[in-house]
C-alpha cells in the first residue's frame, strides 16, 4: 500500500505530501489538486506522458527546479523508494533507489507492476453506454467505456459474481432486477436493464445517466481481479443522496474485501468528492478523510483525524456541513 | 396497524420494525413508501415535527416511531422526566419533547384518530442493543459511566465489529445482522428493556400506549 506521495513542483503541488490509507477521500475547493494529485500517480504507471514544460509549477520554470512524484511504501517496501522526476534537459523517467540494499528484481517488478496497474475513474454516462466489440480480455476504460464487455465477461467466467452483482442491482435501484445483453451487429455488446415491473428491457443508450454510472461502480466493487490501487474522481456525481450508502459500500467493499466476505487482495482505493453528503458517510473514520486547502501558491494536505479538536468541533453537527462552514478547511477562498 | 419509522438507516429501520412488533404484539405494515429517513442526529430532531405533519394529514399512518442514536450526547437522567426537568444536552428529552409539542399542535382530522408516537434512543447506537444478552457489559449504564470517564468506554466502531465483525459494514450485512438480533430481542425485551431502561424503556413505554 503506498502510505504516501510527495509532490514536487508537479502543477499546482509545489511541496505537497498526500498522506493515503487502504481507503482515502479528498475533498478540497476546486483547482486545489486533487486530480492533479490522481494524475500524479498515474504517471508513475507510465499511463500518462507529460512533458516537463506541461508539469512543472506555473512560474517556477525559470528557476529551472526538478518535478517529481515519489509515493512512499508501506511494508514490505518501505526501504524501497520509487519516484518520478522531471528535468528541463532529459526526458521524464522513473528512478529507484533501495537505500543501500541490494536490488531484488522481484521486489522491483513487484512495485512497477502495482504502479501500472493504478486507474483513475472519471466516469461519463455516455461512454458507459456505447456497445463494445467483444475481446478475449476487456478492461473498463477510465471514462467507463467497455462496461458492457466487463459485465459479458463477469457472466461468463464469474457467474456467481454475476448473480451477486445484479442482486446488489435490485438493491441500489429498485426499479430493474436484472443485467441482460444484446448484440447490435456481430462481435459486438450492448447492456440492457430489465425492469422489476412489467420486465422490460432497457437499452443502456436510453437509461439515466446516473443508472449507468451506479451500475458501473457497482460493477468495479464486484470485479474479481480489480486493479490494485482505483482512483475515482467524485463517484457520488448525478447519483442521488440515499445511494450514497451503496457507493461507500461499494468502495469499501474494494479496499476492505474480508468485511465483505470476499477472497481477493485488497484494493487501495483513492476518491475525491466535493459532496458533503458523501463526507457525512465517513464520519467514523476521519482517518480516512484529507482535506486539501489552498494557501497562496502552495497547497497543503490534511488528514482529518489529525484535527486533535475535531470531537470538540463536530459535537452534534453533520461532517459534511462542519466541513462546508470552513472550520475545517479545504474551502474556495472568499473572493 | 399501519405505522411509520423514522431512523437513520435502512438496516435500523428493519431491525425497529421487528423490535415494535415484538413489543406490540402484532405485525404492523410500514405506512410510507419510500421509507422515511433521516441523516443522522441534526436531522432527526429538524424532520420530526414534519414528518409527524405529514403523517397526520396526507396518510392514514396510525403510528410513528422514532430511533435515533445518543452517540456522545448527555444520558437521560430520572429528573429530566420530572415537569421542567427537561434537559437542553439530551436527546431523549429534545425528541420527546418535540414529538410532543408537535402532537399537541395537530389539528383533527375527520375519520381518523389521532397520530400516535413512540420515541427511543440507542445508546450510543443501535448495535449496542444488539450486543443485549451477548456482551454484559455493553449497557446504558456503563456506556453513562464510561462517558463519566468511569469504566472502559466502547465506541461505534467497537460495537460494529462486534456485531458485524467489520467496522465498515455494508448496508445489506447491518440489515441482515440487525434483523437476526431484532427477531432474538423480540423474545427477550424485558432483558432489553432492563439493558437500556431508558433509550428502549422509553420506546416499549410509549409502545404500551398504543
Amino acid at each position: 500500500m503506498i502510505k504516501s506521495v510527495e509532490f514536487k513542483y508537479f502543477k499546482v503541488l509545489r511541496d505537497a505530501t498526500l498522506p493515503l490509507s487502504q481507503f482515502t477521500l479528498i475533498v478540497g475547493p476546486n483547482g486545489c489538486g486533487k486530480t492533479t494529485a490522481l494524475q500524479g500517480l498515474l504517471c508513475l504507471g507510465g499511463k500518462l506522458g507529460i512533458s516537463y514544460a506541461s508539469v512543472v509549477s506555473a512560474g517556477a520554470r525559470k528557476d529551472t527546479p526538478n518535478a517529481s512524484v515519489s509515493p512512499r511504501w508501506g511494508k514490505p517496501w518501505d526501504k524501497f523508494n520509487v519516484w518520478f522526476s522531471w528535468v528541463p534537459t532529459l526526458n521524464p523517467r522513473l528512478q529507484f533507489d533501495t537505500g543501500g540494499k541490494p536490488l531484488h528484481e522481484e521486489d522491483l517488478e513487484a512495485v512497477l507492476r502495482e504502479l501500472r496497474s493504478i486507474e483513475i475513474y472519471a466516469l461519463d454516462a455516455r461512454a458507459i453506454a456505447l456497445p463494445v466489440h467483444l475481446e478475449a480480455e476487456v478492461r473498463l476504460a477510465s471514462d467507463g467505456k467497455g462496461l458492457a464487455g466487463v459485465l459479458d465477461r463477469m457472466r461468463d467466467n464469474h457467474p456467481e459474481r454475476f448473480e451477486a452483482l445484479n442482486h446488489d442491482l435490485g438493491h441500489w435501484l429498485p426499479e430493474f432486477d436484472r443485467v441482460l445483453f444484446e448484440t447490435p451487429q456481430p462481435g459486438h455488446r450492448g447492456i440492457l436493464l430489465r425492469t422489476r415491473e412489467g420486465g422490460y428491457s432497457i437499452r443502456a443508450a436510453d437509461l439515466s445517466q446516473g443508472t449507468l454510472l451506479a451500475l458501473t461502480i457497482m460493477t468495479l466493487a464486484w470485479l474479481p481481479d480489480p486493479p490494485s490501487i482505483v482512483c475515482f474522481e467524485e463517484p457520488d456525481r448525478g447519483l442521488h443522496p440515499r445511494l450514497l450508502r451503496d457507493v461507500r459500500d461499494a468502495l469499501y467493499r474494494l479496499a476492505y474485501p474480508e468485511g465483505f466476505e470476499e477472497k481477493r487482495p485488497p484494493v487501495q482505493v483513492i476518491a475525491t468528492t466535493h459532496s458533503p453528503y458523501m463526507l457525512d458517510l465517513f464520519r467514523d473514520h476521519p482517518d480516512e478523510i484529507v482535506i486539501a486547502n489552498r494557501d497562496g501558491d502552495n497547497v497543503r494536505f490534511e488528514r482529518l483525524s489529525d484535527r486533535k479538536d475535531l470531537d470538540e468541533i463536530l459535537r452534534d453537527s453533520h461532517l459534511g456541513d462542519v466541513w462546508y462552514s470552513g472550520i475545517l478547511g479545504g474551502v474556495p477562498d472568499a473572493p | 396497524m399501519k405505522v411509520a419509522i423514522l431512523s437513520e438507516s435502512e438496516a435500523d429501520e428493519a431491525a425497529i420494525r421487528v423490535l415494535v412488533e415484538g413489543a406490540l404484539g402484532r405485525p404492523v405494515e410500514l405506512v410510507s413508501k419510500p421509507s422515511l429517513r433521516a441523516r443522522g442526529w441534526p436531522s432527526v430532531r429538524q424532520l420530526v415535527p414534519k414528518v409527524i405533519a405529514h403523517l397526520q394529514y396526507r396518510t392514514d399512518a396510525d403510528g410513528l416511531v422514532v430511533v435515533a442514536d445518543a452517540n456522545n450526547s448527555a444520558p437521560h437522567l430520572p429528573g429530566h422526566e420530572e415537569p421542567g426537568g427537561q434537559e437542553p444536552k439530551c436527546r431523549l428529552c429534545l425528541l420527546k419533547g418535540e414529538v410532543a409539542r408537535t402532537v399537541g399542535e395537530l389539528r383533527p382530522v375527520a375519520g381518523r384518530s389521532l397520530l400516535r408516537t413512540a420515541v427511543g434512543l440507542a445508546c450510543p447506537a443501535i448495535e449496542a442493543w444488539y450486543l443485549c444478552g451477548r456482551e454484559v457489559g455493553v449497557t446504558e449504564r456503563a456506556w453513562e459511566e464510561a462517558m463519566q470517564g468511569k469504566g472502559t468506554p466502547f465506541n461505534r466502531n467497537w460495537l460494529k465489529l462486534k456485531v458485524y465483525g467489520t467496522d465498515r459494514p455494508g448496508i445489506v450485512k447491518c440489515t441482515r445482522r440487525g434483523v437476526e438480533e431484532a427477531r432474538r430481542l423480540a423474545d427477550v425485551l424485558d432483558e432489553l428493556e432492563r439493558a437500556f431502561p431508558k433509550g428502549f424503556g422509553s420506546l416499549r413505554d410509549d409502545l404500551r400506549g398504543w
